[in-house]
């Protein structure tokens, strides 16, 4: 459990990087498989789930002493279907195109597991400041993977980045990616990737720690 | 009369004859060396314990090492001389061994012997006993102690005797000339076995690429009751004892059994010369024939004295061609390596094979390209590429589970990986360690 | 005197993991040049560019990685090679190019390298660019050679039109992949496979029968069936890639019809004119199940012994 003492920015920053839940706790995968065909999917995605860990975050912080052991899972997805329908009413409002776009998946945010782990492991356990931290950090984290892997797709697989022509007009774009296979083909090689590199900054650090 | 075989195995040298052709047209030769240094631990089982000491005059065939334990073996003088020695020398394995050490003197004196007579009249009890006096253990490479293999334990019966003269091994000719120079000894032996055992069959096994051989033993088979020679296809490991059974008798030997749950007998042919030697003539086993060759300048089948320094051996067939870079004690595909050539034979040295340095030669192991070729050539039905994957993680008991224990250790995976993977080798240190930590285990 | 120590066996084959591949290499080169005959210039490029691809990546990856460099065993100019002759001769460079370094980084390398991929790396790698660039895959022109004064004319596969008679399908008087188009340089580069013992004659004979067979109780000519498409080239060069496929003979028997067995349902009953990758392919990924399941008995042991064991 995290010491108050513990700075805020570290919390936030573990989101990003250490704990990236993407990465490292490679939990959210249904949706990071499955929307990131373009980058602004990516982006909206990623807004939608940050707006919901936030919220959802805050208000089980706040309500942590008050709900029972017993029936806390119910209790928290109760609090986050409630931020999940309102995004997507919100979403449906005022971007309807990427609303039509994320389609079934916006209301699936609901069983995403970042949100209810955020909530198991943080948030029903930590102050409320933190807790909104903590979901910020996440929902950066969540949104940076998936709108890069969009990016990814999107150009290799359209020849465009947030819908912007960058490939010469000869290009000839490779369906696979985008499509379903190609999804977990970006998302395998995405992984190891990070980790590769991220791997190697940690062994730098600590060889020169001992050093 | 259909050619028998087994399943698996492989072709090593096959366009070569198997290497034997520089040989196996070499009759037998006498050799008798200055000294010899006779080993204690020569056969499978406790080293047997010295009873002569230094300065002692000693005549040939005289014992000097008595039998320790139930697979104690016999030792005999093998030249008439002075003991010079009685202590440990280095030898291939990892302790150093003891070792009795007599100078020849050239005067060939035995002790009295003690014949019982020809084998179809002589008392049959008397045989194994007299097989035990002579210390007659495996001469096709095991050691195993022949009167141990002999006695049928209670329940048990045996109604095949097989005599191994396939010699599958690469470049030896040791048993090959054998059967071709003194073929009548080797059907007197069998016979022996067979009144003293009370087994009505005897089958003389040999591979097909020795007609010469088969014809010898068929002509000295002729009018002995219940022999019968048997002609196998030429395939490495056919002289593999579990291998021989099956495709002599079609029989397998059960998972951890011994040959006996089959109701068969293996033994080798220059065994059963031996046997015949003590029965008729009451020597014991103190030569044996060793062929020699590879990079020496005259190769050649030697019957040398057992203790002979390999150098003095290689010396008698005009010493090294070139520089050497591997001496092999035994054939190419099982023989162990010497560390030097001053250690001497033992009862169940059949060649000694020397490699020039590009002979010798080590290859790289490459991963493996999972082509199934040691899968299809293992005599056994083992996954050698699936063993060796649990091997080189040191997992034992994995390996144990895809049932390494039953490897034979018969080289013929290694011989055809085209990774080069010394499969085998891995094989023969992970049965090593399970069988030491079993050992651990029951004390 | 400088004695080796070493353990026994003191022999070697002298069969090498290069020597093998060099005889599928042998092997192919009928089919290489047939294919450059009938389809000229572009079909040499695209054989060149996989082939040169594929070397380089392997070379630049185990470098980069830090790997042992074993481009020296062949295995990724064999993989170079088969998937030059898996694609149609208008297939432009690049696409060769990507296909091969795909093969080569992603499918065979990222698993381990030699030996440990899980599917074979030019079929997954035809698969690929099948599934990217459907147009340019499937894209089959009439060979310059044998249709002369004829310009190349984009043209289905016998397959998708059939009617196109016994000869011409055996002489590779057809449209198609560079390389799967004359059966008969196939069947010589199969023999001279059997004849050096590269691979054994199970995996393609049954893989090709089972389908025969199949085709002709659906109710279509089996002659025709064996003979068009890429049946018999992913039988003799594919199917019996050492490392996707089983190891047992009688595991490989099963294999067998089991690719056979998908060629032929997809060329009935599926939406793709032609089986031969998919079925290839799913059979690769149930490879170490066979294994697991299919083994020889072990010597001494019986039946019922094994099974509680």
């Amino acid at each position: 459990m995290p010491k108050d003492n513990k700075s805020l920015a570290s919390v936030f920053f573990n989101g990003v990087i250490n704990e990236n839940p993407t990465f490292r706790l490679v939990l959210g995968t249904c949706p990071t498989l499955a929307v990131t065909t373009s980058a602004i999917n990516g982006l909206g995605m990623g807004a939608a789930a940050t707006f919901v860990l936030l919220g959802s975050n805050a208000v089980i912080s706040l309500l942590r002493n008050f709900i029972p052991d017993k029936v806390r899972i119910p209790a928290f997805i109760v609090v986050i279907c409630t931020f999940v329908t309102m995004v997507q009413m919100l979403m449906q409002a005022f971007v309807p195109s990427l609303y039509d776009a994320l389609g079934m998946f916006i209301p699936l945010i609901v069983v995403n597991c970042i949100i209810l782990a955020r909530a198991e492991a943080f948030a029903s356990k930590n102050r409320v400041l933190p807790s909104i931290v903590d979901g910020l950090g996440m929902g950066v984290g969540f949104t940076l993977a998936i709108t890069v892997m969009g990016a990814i797709r999107e150009l290799i697989g359209a020849g465009t980045v947030f819908g912007i022509q960058v490939m010469s007009s000869g290009y000839q774009p490779m369906l696979l990616i985008v499509m379903a296979s190609g999804g977990f083909l970006t998302f395998g090689l995405y992984l190891g990737l990070f980790n590769l590199i991220v791997n190697r900054i940690e062994k730098k650090k600590k060889g020169g720690a001992a050093a | 009369m259909p050619k028998l075989t087994f399943r698996g195995g492989v072709h090593p040298l096959h366009s070569e004859h198997e290497g034997k052709l520089p040989t196996r047209n070499k009759p037998v030769r006498d050799f008798a060396p200055e000294q010899v240094s006779i080993l204690m631990g020569m056969h499978l089982g406790a080293p047997s314990k010295p009873c002569v000491q230094k300065g002692d005059h000693v005549k040939m065939g005289q014992l000097i090492g008595e039998p320790v334990g139930g697979l104690g073996v016999a030792v005999h003088a093998s030249v008439s001389g002075e003991v010079v020695a009685v202590e440990p020398i280095n030898y291939m394995t990892a302790a150093p061994q003891m070792c009795v050490t007599i100078k020849n003197d050239f005067k060939d004196e035995w002790v009295e012997l003690k014949p019982l007579g020809d084998v179809e009249t002589c008392d049959p009890t008397q045989v194994v006993p007299a097989i035990k006096a002579a210390g007659i253990c495996g001469m096709g490479g095991a050691a195993f102690p022949t009167h141990v293999k002999l006695t049928i334990r209670e329940g048990a019966y045996c109604d095949t005797i097989i005599l191994n003269g396939a010699e599958c091994e690469t470049y030896l000719t040791a048993d090959y000339r054998l059967m071709l120079e003194d073929s009548t000894r080797i059907v007197d032996g069998l016979r022996a076995v067979m009144r003293a055992l009370d087994v009505k069959k005897g089958v003389i096994a040999i591979e097909d690429n020795k007609p010469e051989a088969i014809e010898a033993m068929e002509k000295a088979a002729q009018g002995r009751a219940g022999v019968q020679v048997v002609t196998l296809k030429t395939k490495y490991p056919q002289g593999g004892e579990k291998q021989l059974i099956q495709a002599v008798t079609g029989r397998e030997v059960p998972v951890k059994k011994l040959p006996l749950d089959a109701h068969v007998i293996v033994l080798n042919v220059g065994t059963a010369h031996a046997i015949a030697d003590a029965v008729i003539e009451g020597k014991p086993l103190v030569q044996r024939i060793t062929t020699v060759t590879g990079c020496v300048v005259n190769p050649d089948n030697l019957r040398t004295r057992v203790g002979t320094p390999l150098q003095e051996a290689i010396n008698a067939c005009g010493g090294y061609k070139e520089e050497p870079g591997k001496i092999i004690c035994g054939g190419g595909m099982t023989g162990n390596c010497a560390p030097n050539d001053t250690i001497p034979t033992t009862k169940a040295t059949n060649g000694i094979v020397v490699y020039n340095e590009k002979e010798a030669k080590s290859v790289e192991e490459g991963p493996c390209i999972r082509c199934g070729r040691c899968v299809e050539s293992c005599p056994m039905g083992l996954n050698p590429y699936q063993i060796k994957h649990f091997c080189d993680m040191d997992r034992l008991d994995e390996a144990q589970k895809l049932d390494v224990m039953d490897c034979v250790v018969c080289g013929s995976c290694s011989y055809i990986c085209p990774a080069q993977r010394s499969l085998t080798a891995s094989f023969k240190v992970a049965k090593e360690k399970i069988a030491a930590a079993a050992k651990r285990g029951k004390a | 005197m400088n004695l080796r120590l070493s353990i026994a066996p003191h022999i070697r084959s002298g069969e090498t993991t290069s020597r093998l591949m060099l005889n599928v290499i042998i092997a192919l080169v009928p089919c290489a040049i047939a294919g450059i005959y009938n389809f000229g210039v572009n079909a040499l490029v695209v054989l060149a560019v996989s082939m040169v691809t594929a070397v380089a990546a392997e070379y630049l990856f185990q470098v980069i990685a830090r790997r042992p460099v074993r481009v020296g065993d062949l295995s990724a100019l064999v993989t170079g090679l088969i998937l030059g002759l898996n694609l149609p001769p208008t297939a432009p460079w690049w696409m060769a190019m990507v296909g091969s370094a795909f093969a080569i980084i992603i499918v065979k390398e990222l698993f381990g390298g030699i030996g440990s991929n899980f599917m074979n790396p030019a079929l997954t790698a035809r698969a690929v660019l099948l599934a990217s660039w459907p147009v340019f895959m499937t894209t089959f022109v009439n060979p310059t050679y044998w249709a002369e004064g004829v310009d190349a004319v984009t043209t289905a596969t016998p397959l998708a039109t059939g009617g196109v008679a016994p000869l011409d399908l055996l002489l590779g008087r057809i449209p198609g992949s560079i390389g799967e188009v004359s059966k008969i340089m196939i069947l010589v580069g199969l023999a001279y496979l059997l004849i050096t013992r590269t691979i054994s004659w199970r995996i393609p004979v049954i893989m090709v029968a089972t389908t025969g067979l199949l085709s002709w109780a659906f109710g279509s000519d089996p002659l025709a069936a064996v003979l068009s498409g890429g049946l018999l080239f992913g039988a003799v060069f594919m199917a019996t890639d050492y490392t996707t496929s089983p190891m047992t003979a009688k595991g490989q028997a099963v294999y067998a019809v089991g690719c056979g067995l998908i060629v032929a349902v997809i060329r009935a009953f599926g939406n793709y004119p032609e089986g031969v990758t998919y079925g290839i392919l799913v059979m690769n990924v149930a490879t170490p199940l066979i294994d697991k399941f299919i083994r020889n008995r072990v010597y001494g042991h019986r039946k019922e012994e094994k099974a509680h064991a």
